[in-house]
């Protein structure tokens, strides 16, 4: 269990899955340990957040478990969608723990979200990768089939091709260098899903991870958006962590996904 | 109430199942596979059959589940009481009822289909 998700499921405002799909990773493998590998690096974090005086625990988490990954990608996109949806139906927000960055597709479709901020080193625009529609290099454009638009912060790499689409309306890059300067303009019918590839932050920062990108975000700057983001999101994911370090990757993960909840709930119990 | 009992793993889209005591006509159907541990899952997601209200449930495939028992019958509108209120008479046992029209736009002598289980009946 994700440390302090205690509630149970019926009471959720939160809901946890994790999601080990580890089929795609082009480099380092390891993906399909990082839910678990978030979990135990969670463990030393204090219940008490000073900056919003809440208490993890009291905030209604619910660690749903492992939806562990099966064959075939677009069967275990739709269970995990459905299971994602199910949650979102309940008045909860869906939290998924990946696993590579394929399974937020699932997390948007369960949202259907109007844009989708991510931070990422990646743009993932790719038709395929290898022959393989549904890569992790392929999540972004997956999204936009229900999403109306992409906010892609701290992009580094990418194809010719990748960086061409991204000139379209619907893609808005912010390089790793104005992702400080960047804030949130979203009105309060905006619907967002924020989705956090741990790939974004520097590999210095975070290298557990399957495709090391270098020039990359520092924590605060991650920290920083996700406490921005979180107050306009329905969804949220971490993903792309993997075991291949000391625990940096995880344990800088596992804080920002308790900062989104605390600045979530923070700005819902303040309402 | 009418019923009979199946496994998870016999549903499918557009099929009906009981979730939550009520019957529901299946709209989205997914299954987990089993690696070595556990069995393989079902996840699905149904729409209430007079009510609309959307439900679900996830069991391993070979949960037994009920089934009710939903039928597809004739009718003929006697009159028209309201917007929403019409009389019927069953083409089958000329019992006559109340019926919700919701969005039929009805008349006298109109012949109509409806789902009916136990004392639940619905325009189709």
């Amino acid at each position: 269990m994700f440390p302090d998700a205690s509630a149970e499921r019926d009471d959720a405002d939160y809901v946890l899955c994790g999601a080990p799909l580890d089929r795609s990773t082009t480099f380092q493998p390891g993906a399909r340990f990082g839910p678990r590998r978030v979990r135990q690096f969670a463990e030393t974090f204090d219940d008490y957040d000073r900056r919003t005086g809440r208490r993890f625990s009291e905030l209604g988490v619910h660690d749903a478990g492992d939806l562990d990954a099966f064959e075939d990608v677009t069967e275990y996109l739709d269970f995990l969608a459905g299971t994602l949806s199910d949650a979102d139906d309940d008045g909860a927000v869906p939290i998924l723990v990946g696993g590579e960055h394929t399974v937020s597709a699932a997390g948007v479709r369960a949202t259907e979200p109007d844009v989708f901020v991510c931070l990422d080193a990646h743009l993932d625009l790719r038709e395929s990768y290898a022959g393989d529609e549904y890569s992790h290099a392929t999540v972004t454009r997956h999204v936009l089939d229900v999403a109306d638009r992409a906010v892609v912060l701290g992009a580094r790499a990418g194809s010719e091709a990748e960086w061409e689409r991204a000139d379209a309306d619907d893609v808005t890059v912010v390089p790793p260098e104005d992702v400080a300067g960047w804030s949130p303009d979203f009105d309060d019918a905006t619907e967002v899903y924020c989705s956090l590839d741990i790939d974004a932050a520097d590999p210095g920062f975070a290298p557990g991870t399957g495709t090391m990108e270098p020039f990359g975000l520092a924590p605060r700057e991650l920290q920083s958006v996700v406490r921005s983001v979180a107050p306009h999101a329905s969804g949220f994911d971490l993903v792309e962590v993997n075991d291949r370090d000391d625990g940096q990757a995880a344990a800088l993960g596992a804080k920002l996904l308790r900062e989104f909840v605390y600045s979530h709930a923070d700005a819902r119990l303040a309402d | 109430m009418a019923r009979e009992q199946t496994q998870v793993r016999d549903l499918g889209e557009g099929s009906y199942v009981m979730i939550d005591d009520a019957p529901c006509r299946i709209t989205a159907y997914s299954t987990a596979k089993p690696g070595k541990h556990g069995s393989a899952k079902a996840r699905v997601e149904g729409k209430g059959v007079f009510d609309e209200n959307k439900r679900n449930f996830t069991q391993p495939v070979d949960a037994k589940v009920w089934v009710p028992i939903i039928q597809r019958k004739q009718g003929q509108v006697v009159s028209v009481e309201s917007d929403d209120v019409a009389q019927v008479m069953a083409l089958d046992t000329y019992e006559t009822f109340t019926i919700t029209s919701g969005d039929s736009d009805l008349a006298p002598d109109d012949e109509i289909e409806y789902l009916e289980m136990d004392e639940q009946r619905k325009i189709v």
